[in-house]
């Protein structure tokens, strides 16, 4: 008999065996279940970074030759060859003019077909080569009046036959003559914009018109995107209205490039007729597309700022925009950057909407101003490989490098940007 | 001055409503300047919600409404010329939990005064910053660290310095909502010292779940119940012989 019932609410329940069968193999699978998970990682991990790898390794074992130019020692007597300027004249701008108008480029070629009459003469210089002797002129007067050896680029088909892929004319040229030619850093590839003949092209033109491209796109979308964040998450209501509009920016930010591409055509171009291939209209496009995504990233940094934060502020009397520019901001900062890295990163490599606007023309000289027909790097590229003349296979996987290294400093400043601005907490 | 003087605060038949539900119902209430306030009530009957209605916090929760007449020196604080961020800034409010900014303890502390431009020169800057911590006790721990995190500090430090922080703008009422519910008992007795310090200096309202506290802290007491005020009197008359059987049950711990 038992005096005192056990409540009913207290069901009789044996004590845990932790020790049983069950209980370990339960254990045991817990345990494999871990290593499971971490093998998973480290192999997904793996997988990205031999990917990385594989795409640096090629891209920098074709394109460092991109680099690298053919140079022949052309000995050169510009004395013999009647080509005087007077030093005064060649030290002004009109310096340029002036051994152009002494005959400089006939007086190279016939010192190439002097030289080496053989091999082809002049044929196996670049287009470019009697560009060099002017510029070595123009540093050092006194070669005009002097017998000198110069080091000038070679035709396209010897520098693709010196780097191993030549056809079996240009090889018997390069061996005949071996002992002149050099190799060095192609700096006009840095300087130049983009040419005909791939000894000559550059890709600081592309690169110039990214670098506008890219400006525009941060200008407009940055700020624009920040502020209709902060309008959408502390300003506006709840109803009907933001949420379509919600909808509509989550929507925007998975629309093809492309269509973009079109929308800039049909705006920029067609109905307020901005200049074509201009990276102005280059930057708007792309900040039509980046816009959401800095849109999208941003609401959601900011949502993430705590709301003790904002009741601390106002309960102090900070006015609402005084709670968002002192506050929220700041908090919400390195998220927002993030998200701008993101749509900045997606923006640079975008080739579509450019070639909409007009930004695959040919052009032969780096943009000056935003509205300057200009291309960019991925465009660039693009153009490039589809290119017949050999050259340009180095061309391409230098211009790649290029951009990559552009990608690469990008992300860096945002980087650094967002550790300067992270609060710890 | 008496207790008869004009109240700091008087709220008269406030309702407020979150979309269609009532939290408060017709509760009028006075505040006045010399007494430590205290609302007790068990757990949803509307404390807080009262309690940021004082202040107009209220206005910043989407749905919420707020009928009645409620006066600060006897001005209308919901009439449309009454400024809110001034409002804001005369009557103070310190969080149940403690919510420094992640800024360092001066900044926290010099963020009030240097939104209403109360400081003339940074030297006198620092002077508020110091006199108000000085006032919240938290002085001697923190003056060889005035550039560290707030955040790095205790809990009960914290929410010292957001009550120093409250009292460097120099508001005339402090609203205060559970401030110790997070702390021990070493920092509780902190704050409470801290309230009878500041009691007079300030008109002070303390929401809290402790009955002990508040009788220790307040000289009146609003007990509410399901949106209601129940009874509202001296606290001593509150404690020891209340005329309500609610309020007779839950100061006893029948419920709450
Ligand atoms: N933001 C809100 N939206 C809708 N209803 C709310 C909101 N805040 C509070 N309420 C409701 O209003 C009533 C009163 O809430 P309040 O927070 O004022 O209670 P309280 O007395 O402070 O309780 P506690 O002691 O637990 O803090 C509750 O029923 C609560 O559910
Ligand atoms: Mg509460």
């Amino acid at each position: 008999m038992n005096s005192a019932p056990p409540s009913p609410a207290a069901p009789v329940r044996t004590p845990t065996d932790w020790q049983s069968p069950a209980m370990q193999r339960r254990i045991r699978h817990r345990y494999a279940a871990e290593r499971r998970f971490r093998w998973l990682g480290l192999g997904a991990v793996s997988l990205s970074a031999a990917f990385l790898v594989f795409l640096l390794a090629t891209m920098i074992g074709q394109g460092a030759n991109g680099f690298l130019e053919t140079r022949i020692a052309l000995p050169i007597d510009l004395r013999a060859a009647k080509v005087d300027v007077p030093p005064a004249r060649l030290a002004g701008p009109g310096g340029d003019l002036a051994l152009a108008g002494a005959g400089l480029e006939g007086a190279v070629d016939a010192a190439a077909n002097a030289a080496f009459p053989q091999q082809g003469g002049a044929a196996v210089l670049s287009d470019g080569a009697w560009l060099r002797v002017r510029d070595a002129v123009k540093r050092d007067p006194s070669l005009l009046s002097r017998p000198a050896t110069i080091d000038v680029p070679v035709a396209t088909d010897i520098d693709v036959a010196l780097k191993g892929d030549g056809t079996p004319e240009s090889e018997a040229i390069v061996s005949a003559l071996r002992p002149r030619l050099s190799k060095g850093l192609n700096l006009s590839f840095f300087s130049g914009a983009d040419a005909t003949d791939p000894t000559r092209a550059g890709i600081w033109g592309a690169l110039k018109g990214s670098l506008f491209t890219m400006l525009v796109t941060l200008a407009l979308a940055f700020p624009v995107g920040v502020l209709s964040a902060l309008y959408l998450e502390e300003y506006a209501p709840r109803n009907r209205w933001t949420d379509l509009i919600e909808v509509s920016i989550n929507n925007l930010a998975a629309v093809p490039s492309i269509i973009f591409g079109l929308l800039g055509l049909a705006v920029f171009l067609n109905t307020f007729h901005m200049p074509r291939s201009a990276a102005l209209v280059g930057g708007l496009t792309l900040a039509l597309m980046t816009m959401p995504v800095i849109v999208i990233a941003g609401r959601n940094a900011i949502k993430g700022v705590p709301p003790s934060i904002r009741d601390a502020a106002r309960g102090l009397g900070a006015s609402p925009i005084q709670v968002v520019f002192h506050h929220v901001l700041p908090l919400a900062l390195p998220g927002i950057l993030t998200g701008t890295i993101i749509g900045m990163a997606r923006a640079l490599g975008e080739t579509a909407p450019l070639l909409m606007i007009g930004m695959r023309a040919f052009i032969a000289a780096p943009p000056d101003k935003l509205t300057d027909p200009a291309t960019a790097l991925p465009v660039q590229i693009f153009l490039w490989s589809d290119e017949v003349a050999k050259g340009f296979v180095e061309k391409t996987s230098a211009a790649i490098i290029v951009l990559l290294a552009f990608l690469l400093a990008m992300n860096g400043i945002a980087i650094y940007l967002r550790n300067r601005f992270e609060t710890r907490w | 001055m008496t207790s008869n003087s004009a109240p700091k605060m008087t709220a008269s038949r406030v309702n407020v409503f979150y979309g269609d539900k009532q939290a408060i119902r017709d509760v009028s209430i006075d505040v006045r300047q010399e007494d430590v306030t205290a609302f007790i009530g068990p757990s949803g009957c509307g404390k807080s919600t009262f309690l940021r209605t004082l202040n107009r916090m209220n206005d910043t929760i989407a749905g919420a409404r707020v009928e009645g007449d409620i006066r600060l020196d006897g001005e209308d604080i919901y009439a449309r010329a009454m400024d809110v961020v001034q409002l804001r800034a005369r009557v103070g409010m310190v969080f149940q939990k403690p919510n420094p900014f992640p800024k360092s303890i001066f900044e926290n502390v010099a963020y009030g005064p240097r939104i209403h431009g109360l400081a003339r020169s940074k030297a006198d800057l620092a002077q508020i910053v110091e006199r108000s911590l000085v006032r919240a006790g938290l002085w001697g721990e923190v003056k060889d660290r005035l550039h560290d995190s707030g955040t790095a500090l205790s809990g009960g430090q914290q929410q010292r310095l957001c009550i120093a922080r409250a009292i460097a703008v120099d508001p005339e009422v402090i609203l205060m909502d559970e401030p110790c519910s997070a702390l021990d008992p070493i920092a509780t007795a902190r704050i409470e010292e801290l309230i009878h310090e500041l009691r007079g200096r300030y008109a002070i309202v303390i929401v809290t779940h402790n009955m002990q506290q508040a009788a220790r802290v307040s000289q009146r007491t609003a007990f509410f119940h399901l949106g209601q005020l129940v009874e509202y009197g001296d606290t001593s008359d509150i404690f020891t012989n209340p005329r309500e059987e609610r309020t007779k049950d839950y100061i006893t711990g029948r419920y709450g």
